[in-house]
């Protein structure tokens, strides 16, 4: 069964425009151009209007361009000698990106992109020069996906500053950038970053399909285009990675995997993405393989235990209190002999809880998140027991839960593993081990038809590519590790040709 | 849709709430008047008011569902046995037939096949009922008891599923530990032989090393044994002595049954036993391999005169505790073995025992 997606992906390209407004060309005289460009912008406040005597007018907005080069490589070279015709003109800026317009459609759009216009009195085209600067924040450590190894340099909202970071990490022309424009009005910058060589043209071709066939008012974030741009937008689970790390891109990009930036976002789309790989961290490249594979097994441990910890509680006290050791049963029936509610409701009360502090942790600012986690931990924790609302051990239950749940290195998948959590308890308070097992039938089947970017989700796993293994849940050395992995159908297979790793002695 | 039949279905599964149900840690079995049942079960409780106690309810019904249901009546919370660890049997009771009981309990499902099941010297209702000074729960405390004995081998296992299964088996009968009171304490007495599902003959506990190691195979048994006077090789002595207390712990032994005669069955029982000498006293000279040599036979005899003597009661009381007629089933043709046919043969069997005992170590300096 097909749900009907809430938005259309393959929607027919808009339209073109009357062509009527589109080939409305520049006016001679200056008044009438002024006029027209006024009204093209609405007459912002912020629109410059110079003139410079004899015939040359420039416009500009203000808090697009950079003041200083507007002021000493085109006004200083535009006064020091008259120019008559837009040819002489473009000579004479020393500026390297300058184009000549007729249309005045394309002026206007330029303009608001951060171009200077010069007009020459009695010529029916523009010169348009680029020296936007654009606002942006410096380069910072990525708060989200820190690592205690490696890198501590995250993407930030600039495009180019983000794309001038890719190509520090991947000094080659093979890096292929192409760049579209999306929304109808936000008309956001986004740029597709692969490898030709490595990357599969099909998938490429796929990616770009998706993106060029979006029909869309606005786009703020990339979270936003990968929702979008997911195979099964419905599904919990993402399908593609966000991150902010540019190695982890770059080293994505590397495998064959297909990059998308968008202008105004810190976070980079990686596709197509297995679900294992959502479980890797950047840093475990930087380890020791021995360690890196402790860690991951770590992780896959911690979700596993994250989502199935709070049920298993809750079903066997409910159903199945044969299951319970009877070193164990004891202090455990002792525990919950004060609670007057049912263990489904006892823990998802205590789930909600911590969601909650979660939550407020979040949102509040820095300073008081921290008093706000202490009081909830320690006051709400201990009173809770103490007034017989929760008993002890669940209480460590859901606590380590929820740590484990922050293990995971994606952001993205960690909040799916604390939404799963709440189906899976009801249905364990509801039937017991029949219910998880349910839900983690369901869980499986749902994850086994996801696909991303066409390549299946839970690969190596299903379809079971056992040479692939040695670098999914565990990492085994480099050498072991010199081919891509076929998830992204790599053109090139062999990332190197590994040697032996201790050479014959001879 | 689904969401619905998910509403309506929650009230098809029973919920049993851990702190709103009676544990069952262990129930006892006698002959009760009049042929009824009499059911002893010690029932852990945990309540808010008090930090948990232990029942110890008497009941006698014609069923043990009946006695579940008198127990209920007694007691604020529903009684469930899926944590029940240990069923004890009056000695009188197996005495007269257990076979309803291994029944009963192995058709309901809620009964894991891994309790043990134990004979009681007595009544089983004396034993629990009595206010044992240092035993808080005398169900958990009995089955920590045999637990710990079967783990280290001191005592054989029997476990429901052993028991069912030699039960069912036509060449084999099974045993159950016995235990008694001893004051203050409960203790493991002897093993129980049985005869289909009567209780026949009694072993003491100390032959228990024996039955074991003709049942199966041992890995870390410590055992104790005296070599009397005609045993003891006069060279090996460095005191004259009347006997020898040699103290081992076996770290491997093999048993290897084999049919030589099949028509008066006549079987070879080799036993190898490779085990770490403890304790000899008094003391002799460990260090020289002729009188190692000289102790292992002594041993050797010993074993065999013992493993003989605890055969030939089994023989007496046609009580095949120890599989023989498996092993007969298993390779004579034909043979349509019964229970019957094989308590009339076993009687007349012929078992030769060998015993190749070898010292590997003499203990290790700290």
């Amino acid at each position: 069964m097909k749900f009907k997606l809430p938005f259309n992906k393959q929607q027919q390209q808009p339209v073109q425009e009357a062509p009527k407004e589109n080939l409305v060309r520049v006016a001679h005289a200056t008044d009438h151009f002024i006029q027209s460009i006024k009204n093209a912008t609405n007459n912002p406040a912020d629109l410059i209007v110079k003139y410079l005597p004899p015939n040359v007018t420039l416009i500009y907005i203000d808090n697009l361009i950079d003041d200083q080069t507007l002021n000493n490589d085109i006004i200083a070279n535009l006064q020091s000698k008259p120019h008559d015709t837009p040819e002489a003109i473009e000579m004479a800026l020393s500026i390297a990106e300058v184009s000549q317009s007729s249309l005045l459609r394309e002026t206007v759009e330029l303009m608001v992109n951060g171009h200077v216009v010069i007009h020459i009195g009695g010529f029916p085209q523009t010169i348009l020069a680029n020296i936007a600067s654009r606002e942006s924040r410096a380069l910072s450590a990525p708060e989200n996906e820190s690592q205690v190894i490696g890198t501590q340099v995250g993407f930030n909202e600039s495009l180019s500053t983000n794309i001038s970071l890719i190509r520090r990490y991947i000094v080659s022309p093979n890096l292929c950038n192409e760049k579209v424009k999306i929304g109808t009005r936000t008309s956001t910058s986004v740029s597709l970053l692969y490898m030709r060589g490595i990357a599969n043209d099909q998938m490429v071709q796929t990616m770009r399909q998706r993106i060029k066939d979006l029909y869309i008012d606005e786009l703020i974030d990339s979270a936003v285009l990968a929702e979008m741009i997911d195979d099964n937008s419905l599904s919990v689970f993402p399908q593609m990675l966000l991150t902010e790390r540019p190695d982890r891109f770059c080293d994505g990009i590397l495998d064959g995997k297909i990059g998308v930036l968008v202008d105004g976002s810190s976070m980079a789309i990686v596709s197509p993405q297995g679900f294992t790989e959502f479980f890797q961290s950047q840093e475990d490249q930087n380890l020791r393989w021995q360690i890196a594979t402790f860690l991951r097994l770590l992780r896959l441990a911690a979700f596993f235990l994250s989502v199935y910890l709070t049920p298993f509680y809750v079903a066997a006290l409910t159903f199945h209190y044969e299951v319970i050791p009877q070193a164990f049963l004891v202090p455990l029936s002792e525990s919950r002999a004060l609670v007057p509610f049912p263990p489904i409701f006892e823990a998802l009360l205590l789930e909600f809880i911590i969601e909650l502090l979660r939550e407020a942790g979040a949102r509040l600012p820095t300073k008081i998140g921290q008093t706000i986690g202490i009081v909830g931990g320690i006051v709400i924790g201990t009173a809770a027991v103490q007034a017989g609302i929760t008993s002890n051990i669940l209480l460590i239950i859901i606590a380590l839960s929820a740590l484990a749940s922050f293990t995971s290195p994606s952001y993205m998948m960690g909040n799916v593993i604390r939404l799963i959590r709440f189906p899976i308890i009801i249905l364990a308070g509801f039937w017991g081990f029949y219910g998880i097992m349910l839900a983690f039938c369901f869980i499986l089947i749902h994850l086994l038809r996801q696909s991303s970017l066409g390549a299946p989700y839970m690969s190596p796993f299903y379809p079971p590519r056992l040479k692939e293994m040695r670098d999914s849940i565990i990492r085994m050395p480099v050498p072991l590790t010199s081919k891509r992995p076929a998830l992204t159908r790599p053109k090139d297979e062999h990332k190197f040709v590994p040697e032996p790793v201790k050479p014959d002695k001879s | 849709m689904i969401l619905l039949s998910f509403v309506f279905l929650y009230g098809c599964a029973q919920t049993n709430i851990l702190d709103k149900v009676g544990l069952t840690t262990l129930v006892g079995y006698d002959v009760g008047t009049e042929d009824k049942i009499k059911t002893t079960a010690v029932i852990r409780e945990v309540n808010p008011e008090f930090q948990s106690n232990v029942e110890v309810l008497s009941t006698e019904n014609d069923t043990s569902k009946g006695n579940r249901m008198e127990a209920n009546r007694k007691l604020s919370k529903k009684i469930m046995v899926g944590q029940m660890r240990v069923i004890l049997f009056g000695e009188e009771l197996a005495k007269k037939d257990l076979r309803y009981y291994i029944d009963t309990n192995l058709e309901n499902a809620s009964v894991s096949n891994g309790i043990f099941m134990a004979i009681v010297e007595g009544e089983t209702e004396t034993l629990l009922k009595y206010e044992y000074q240092n035993i808080e729960d005398i169900g958990q405390h009995i089955f920590r008891l045999i637990e710990q004995n079967v783990k280290q081998e001191y005592m054989i296992s029997s476990t429901l599923h052993q028991i069912a299964h030699d039960y069912y088996s036509s060449g084999k009968e099974f045993a159950m530990p016995i235990i008694k009171r001893d004051d203050e304490l409960v203790e493991l007495s002897g093993i129980a032989l049985f005869k289909g599902s009567k209780m026949v003959s009694t072993l003491p506990a100390k032959d228990s090393f024996y039955v074991k190691i003709v049942r199966d195979t041992f890995k870390v048994g410590l055992y104790e044994t005296v070599l009397e006077n005609e045993d003891v090789p006069s060279e090996i002595l460095q005191k004259p002595a009347n006997k020898i207390t040699v103290a081992f712990d076996a770290i491997q032994s093999k048993r290897e049954m084999m049919l030589v005669d099949a028509d008066t069955p006549t079987f070879d029982l080799n036993i190898k036993i490779k085990s770490r000498v403890l304790e000899v006293y008094p003391d002799i000279n460990q260090g020289d391999p002729k009188s190692v040599a000289a102790l292992e036979k002594a041993i050797e005899k010993k074993l065999s005169k013992e493993i003989r003597r605890v055969i030939a009661h089994s023989q007496e009381v046609e009580s095949d505790i120890f599989g023989f007629g498996e092993k007969y089933r298993s390779e004579v043709r034909h043979s349509k073995l019964t229970k019957d046919k094989w308590q009339k043969i076993y009687k007349d069997m012929k078992v030769n025992v060998h015993v190749d005992f070898t010292i590997l170590r003499d203990g290790v300096f700290e």
